[in-house]
């Protein structure tokens, strides 16, 4: 029997021998996430509704919601978001992983406090947040005043609700970014730190030279889930604002909500759902290509 | 001993066990039948808790049921039902249908109700108020039974009224503009009161204030701005109060629920809310002024001629046509509905769409507000009739509403941006 016959058999029964091992997993990936996305798929070909039968109608919806300004809008609101949280976090939580690699005191109590905002539920930071910067009553607001500056208007601004929804995402969100950084940040060896100590290093070519090139596949890690995450953001929207005034403050995840939830229009909503799993898709590609690059370097 | 229990003794323990049990008369641990109903929070109180307590008991004894209440907020509830319904086969025998949501669409979903009325008919049925029952109606089929009427009133604060030197409540909406801007003060609990509070996000509020000025929304012929001059009237005055601080600078992300919780806490001097919730603004445990709220028809202006009609938003019980026992849910829907319980359920809290029942002695002495809320409910009209793209509409129309009060668009840009988007929407 040639070798290469032999081979191929070897494979097969291999497979044969490992497929009732992989089987579940790969049919609970099939019931839960590809048969799913399948039926959106084709839910964002028809117009649908309840109470009445889905009529296909191909690329319809996707230009309607490419035609629609309020998506436009909602995309612009999620974009700026992203970008704020996602770059304010990276710098906190870079700074922070620092300051305690550093050597503060108390330092684990310091740590249960800077993750504490971590274990609060969304609807709970919210409640709060409404609370303390109620722009009528709220202790933010009163405190500025007696600061004589101008209150936060959040509830009236667009500008200043998107900045609100930012923040609070950034209070509830930071342990997460924090966390992945300081781990990378402990994992450094102090020898390197004394290499370059000996090697006359200052503090800062130090950190520009040892640990920025050391944390940044951390900071990437980082960055990819946060970009993910915030594009889906949803509950700081519809707890603080409801994406309002006047739908000023809609991100996308608000929009899919509406065209779903409220308007029954399934096949927009669908449509919309599948542009963001694109936009997601494209934001970690970027990470992954990077990724397949540097696997493919170590293995050469 | 634990320790000296054998898996033969084991096995015996537990045979004895169930042999007792089985020997034992049955007690009715669990009832034999369970009803799985879709409502609001409301509506399982109304019917459960107040002072005439819990009005499904009898029909749970009678029946052998249980009651699985599964409650929602008004659009996450329509949207459960109208999946549910959507199915080959719900477990929820009932759900609780909104007027504005009562489509042609959404009724092909639920189960047509004449049959069941016919065989086994709901007592004195003619009393249920006629023109809610045939917002019910499609091509002539009965698809929902009225339970809940939610009749628009204004609520004010009289201690705070006293405080400011008011004497009695406004007459007018002019009166109560006035009224509202004065009692916007600091009170002498130091609480920093707003004239009046509103929720922003639900359509009754401005329609009521464009009705005041014989304007709306969406006639019930489906006309679109019947009168552009009362609504631009109704947009104006509400931008002024907002702009006089009359209204809170957190209008805009105000909750019905806000509403109740700053007049319960004297944030607020006015509100506009359905009568039904007397009772709960006015309650020992949750209020810093129990007794003190009070309720009266939200006052016309005074250029109206004629009588305005207040704003009624009313739910209905209905069956899912894929529901598992609909007999079962009839029952419930027939006993729910009887005099009896409609007015039980009134005294809990809930708007009763019985005519007879504003009339029933002990009620009216019970209810403060009863003679007032029946007049108001007389010449009641919903904010706006059911339409497939209704829900759409009306969330633009808030969004217009939203930017003129703001200061963002002139009551006449505001109007003219309304007729112009939600124009489409009717023709589809």
């Amino acid at each position: 029997m040639p070798a290469a016959v032999r081979g191929a058999g070897a494979r097969l029964s291999r497979l044969g021998a490992t497929l009732p091992f992989l089987a579940p997993a790969q049919l609970l990936v099939l019931t839960v996430i590809v048969l799913p996305a399948l039926h959106i798929i084709w839910l964002s070909l028809s117009t649908s509704t309840f109470g009445k039968a889905p009529v296909f109608v191909g690329l319809a919806n996707y230009i309607h919601v490419f035609g629609d300004t309020y998506f436009w809008r909602a995309l612009a609101n999620t974009i700026i978001i992203v970008l704020v949280v996602v770059h304010v976090e990276l710098l906190l939580g870079l700074g922070m992983a620092l300051l305690f690699a550093s050597g503060l005191p108390a330092r684990r109590l310091l740590l249960a406090a800077v993750l504490a905002p971590y274990a609060v539920s969304e609807v709970s930071a919210a409640v709060i947040w409404r609370f303390l910067f109620d722009p009528d009553a709220g202790p933010v607001t009163m405190a500025l005043h007696a600061l004589g500056l101008p209150g936060f208007e959040w509830s009236v601004d667009p500008a200043h609700g998107l900045a609100i929804v930012a923040l609070l995402s950034i209070w509830l969100h930071l342990p997460f970014t924090f966390l992945i950084i300081y781990a990378a940040r402990l994992a450094v060896p102090e020898e390197l730190y004394e290499a370059a100590r000996i090697d006359g290093a200052s503090k800062l070519q130090s950190f520009r030279r040892v640990t920025l090139p050391l944390l940044m596949p951390a900071i990437l890690l980082a960055a990819l889930f946060r970009y993910i995450f915030v594009f889906r953001l949803f509950s700081e929207v519809w707890l603080m604002t409801q994406g309002g005034p006047a739908r000023s403050t809609d991100v996308v995840a608000v929009y899919l909500y509406l065209e779903a939830f409220r308007f029954n229009a399934f096949g927009t909503a669908a449509a919309t759902g599948w542009i963001m799993v694109m936009i997601s898709m494209i934001l970690g590609a970027g990470y992954l290509w990077g990724l397949r690059r540097e696997m493919r370097a170590h293995a050469a | 001993m634990i320790k000296g229990l054998s898996r033969r003794q084991t096995l015996r323990g537990a045979l004895g066990v169930a042999a007792v049990l089985a020997a034992t008369p049955h007690r009715g641990f669990a009832a034999s039948k369970t009803l799985n109903i879709l409502a609001h929070r409301v509506h399982q109180n109304s019917l459960t808790t107040g002072p005439a307590g819990d009005l499904t008991k009898a029909w749970r004894d009678a029946n052998d049921a249980n009651c699985e209440w599964a409650t929602f907020d008004t659009n996450p509830l329509q949207d459960r039902l109208f999946r549910e319904a959507s199915l080959d086969r719900t477990d929820f025998g009932v759900g609780f249908l909104v007027n504005s949501r009562a489509t042609t669409a959404a009724a092909s979903l639920l189960h047509p109700l004449d049959a069941y009325q016919s065989s086994a008919p709901i007592e004195d049925f003619a009393d249920i108020a006629p023109g809610l029952v045939s917002a019910m109606r499609f091509d002539g089929k009965l698809v929902s039974v009225p339970f809940r009427h939610a009749t628009i009133g204004l609520f004010y604060n009289e201690a705070l009224l006293e405080e400011q030197g008011i004497k009695a409540p406004p007459k007018s909406l002019e009166e109560l503009v006035d009224q509202a801007k004065k009692l916007t003060f600091r009170s002498s609990a130091g609480t920093p009161v707003t004239g009046m509070v509103l929720a922003s996000d639900l359509t009754v509020f401005p329609v009521t204030f464009a009705r005041a000025f014989g304007g709306d929304f969406i006639g019930p012929d489906l006309k679109l701005v019947p009168d552009p001059a009362a609504l631009e009237k109704a947009l104006a005055t509400l931008a002024d109060l907002f702009k006089s601080g009359t209204l809170p600078r957190t209008y805009a992300t105000t909750s019905n629920d806000d509403q109740v919780t700053w007049l319960q806490q004297g944030r607020a001097a006015f509100t506009v809310l359905p009568f039904a919730r007397f009772a709960q603004l006015n309650r020992q445990d949750q209020s810093k002024y129990p007794g003190k709220i009070k309720a009266i028809e939200f006052p016309a202006s005074q250029s109206l001629q004629g009588r305005m009609s207040s704003v009624v938003e009313f739910w209905a019980m209905s069956i899912p046509a894929n529901a598992r026992d609909k007999d079962l849910a009839w029952n419930f829907i027939r006993a729910m509905s009887s005099k009896a319980v409609t007015t039980g359920a009134a005294r809990n809290g809930n708007g009763p769409v019985r005519v007879s029942t504003y009339s029933d002695p002990g009620f009216a002495a019970d209810q403060p507000l009863a003679a007032v809320e029946a007049r108001a409910l007389a010449g009641a009209r919903v904010p706006l009739p059911a339409f497939p793209e209704a829900a759409r509409a009306q969330t633009i129309f808030n969004e217009e509403v939203q930017l003129t009060v703001l200061g963002r668009k002139t009551p006449k840009e505001g109007v003219a941006a309304i007729i112009e988007r939600v124009k489409p929407l009717l023709a589809s």
